[in-house]
């Protein structure tokens, strides 16, 4: 038998390990039966321990939704025109991704054939709505420039943040929610009316995206963080240094209000200006400095 | 900043983390009752005292830290702190009985309400609440490495007592006495 300390052990279940450590581990594992067996134990003690502190939770929520919060402006849903549309924005993000020719597969063998939807309904309430008019109002959100952006454009981090300041006209934050188990996908514009709204993506581990939406002016939003919900999608919205944001995913809603706050205190970005384009001549410039 | 701004940075986020809250005082006293009166009388000092948010800082962290050092604070003005630390059993059990909840798990119920309270806590922040190792430090006023040592401690304990068989029944015992392949026959 190998020896792997608890300590190890219980770091690598926690995923506290660096990728070439949680690698050693895995490869101890394979090789040794009373090893993996602790680590099962271990895993076991957590889940256990996760299920006892969500039965206490399930209990406090019960409880704080049976005490009626009085309605004041801290709880108020702002800019609610925006996030009723929420509710189709997955399709919209996965209509823009399918357009551009990756992301979501347009056509799998046997989608949308009656009798898979009669047997595995994605989702009872959305399966009950009229479709069309979803994808109208999701398509509505889509603009020229939602796909003029490119995507080899997607990588370059001070490119898009001077993209979409460009797009808004003013200097909106693109947070690296890489601490908060979020890593940034891509950007792209769409529209509300007349008005540009941008729209940055993420993706956890798991779980569907995770978007921040900018919209230029005050609007009806407020200083304060507001919570809302429209079906399965929670969000956030607040405004700043004149610029309205939303951040809207299928998460728990803690853990939204959680990237919300620290979006919310990152210091303002610095005014943008445009990047150098990656020619050779800038990169040996760049290396040398 | 401006007091407004603490308002509205404060107030809807405590709002918002209020059932987390009332799950950390929960566990921290051991019973519904004595954690509701923890927690509000923790939420009007943040409240009177929102100045001392300081922008920068999780708001969660701030108010679960504070919490905590509502509750040590009222500890130590205590007459016997000991005394008042320790919990009820069976009130601590009611803790996990929502109603309509088919939860029941009484092992991992005993061994949480044997820890002492920074250990309970330290165990909810990580597992409970997915703080990182940092901010459970921060909000419980130890170093990084005293949450991964309890952690290590607390996990390797548990597992162990998990795992451990169950005494076997007084018949089984006289079975295991005859070789395998008399079993049967008998």
């Amino acid at each position: 038998m190998t020896e792997l300390s608890d300590e190890l052990l219980v770091a690598y279940v926690d995923g506290q390990l660096a990728r070439k450590q949680t690698r050693a581990v895995e490869k101890v594992l394979e090789q040794d039966d009373v090893l993996a067996a602790r680590l099962d134990a271990l895993k076991h003690a957590h889940a256990r321990l996760e299920a006892a502190f969500e039965a206490i939770l399930a209990g406090e929520e019960m409880d704080v939704s049976a005490v009626p919060v009085p309605q004041d402006d801290g709880l108020h849903i702002s800019w609610r025109a925006v996030k009723l549309t929420l509710a189709v924005l997955g399709i919209g993000a996965a209509l823009a991704a399918a357009a551009a020719g990756y992301g979501w597969p347009v056509s799998l063998p046997g989608l949308g054939s009656e009798t898979e939807l009669e047997v595995r309904p994605p989702n009872p309430t959305a399966a009950a709505k009229d479709w069309h008019e979803e994808a109208a109002r999701a398509h509505a959100l889509l603009s020229r420039q939602t796909l003029e952006v490119g995507l080899e454009s997607q990588a370059n981090y001070d490119f898009v943040a001077f993209q979409l300041a460009q797009i808004l006209g003013a200097n909106p934050k693109l947070p690296n929610l890489e601490p908060q188990g979020f890593r940034f996908v891509r950007a792209q514009a769409l529209r509300f009316g007349d008005q540009p709204l941008t729209q940055i993506l993420y993706l956890g581990r798991q779980g569907g995206p995770l978007a921040l939406y900018a919209k230029k002016g005050e609007g009806d939003g407020s200083a304060m963080l507001s919570q809302g919900q429209v079906d399965e999608v929670r969000t956030v919205a607040w405004s700043e240094d004149g610029i309205s944001y939303l951040l809207a995913g299928d998460i728990d809603d803690t853990l939204l209000m959680r990237i919300a706050t620290r979006v919310k205190l990152e210091p303002a970005p610095p005014l943008r200006t445009a990047p150098k384009p990656q020619t050779p001549v800038n990169r040996a410039l760049g290396k040398e400095s | 900043m401006q007091a407004e701004d603490y308002h509205d940075t404060v107030r809807p986020g405590l709002i918002a983390m209020l059932p987390r809250l009332k799950r950390f005082a929960d566990v921290l006293v051991g019973a519904r009752d004595e954690g509701k009166g923890l927690l509000g009388r923790a939420l009007r000092c943040m409240l009177a005292e929102q100045h001392r948010y300081q922008r920068g800082t999780a708001i969660d962290v701030w108010a679960f830290g504070e919490v905590y050092r509502h509750w040590l604070h009222e500890l130590r003005d205590h007459d016997d702190p000991m005394a008042r630390a320790k919990i009820d059993d069976a009130r601590f059990g009611e803790l996990f009985y929502p109603e309509g909840d088919g939860y029941f798990d009484a092992p991992v119920i005993a061994f949480l309400g044997a820890l002492p309270p920074q250990q309970r806590l330290t165990l909810l922040l990580v597992y409970g609440d997915g703080f990182e190792h940092e901010d459970a430090a921060r909000i419980l006023d130890v170093s990084p490495e005293t949450i991964a040592a309890r952690l290590v401690r607390i996990s390797a304990s548990l597992a162990d007592r998990l795992s451990a068989r169950a005494p076997a029944p007084a018949a089984a015992i006289v079975e295991t006495l005859y070789p395998e392949g008399l079993r049967g026959s008998l």
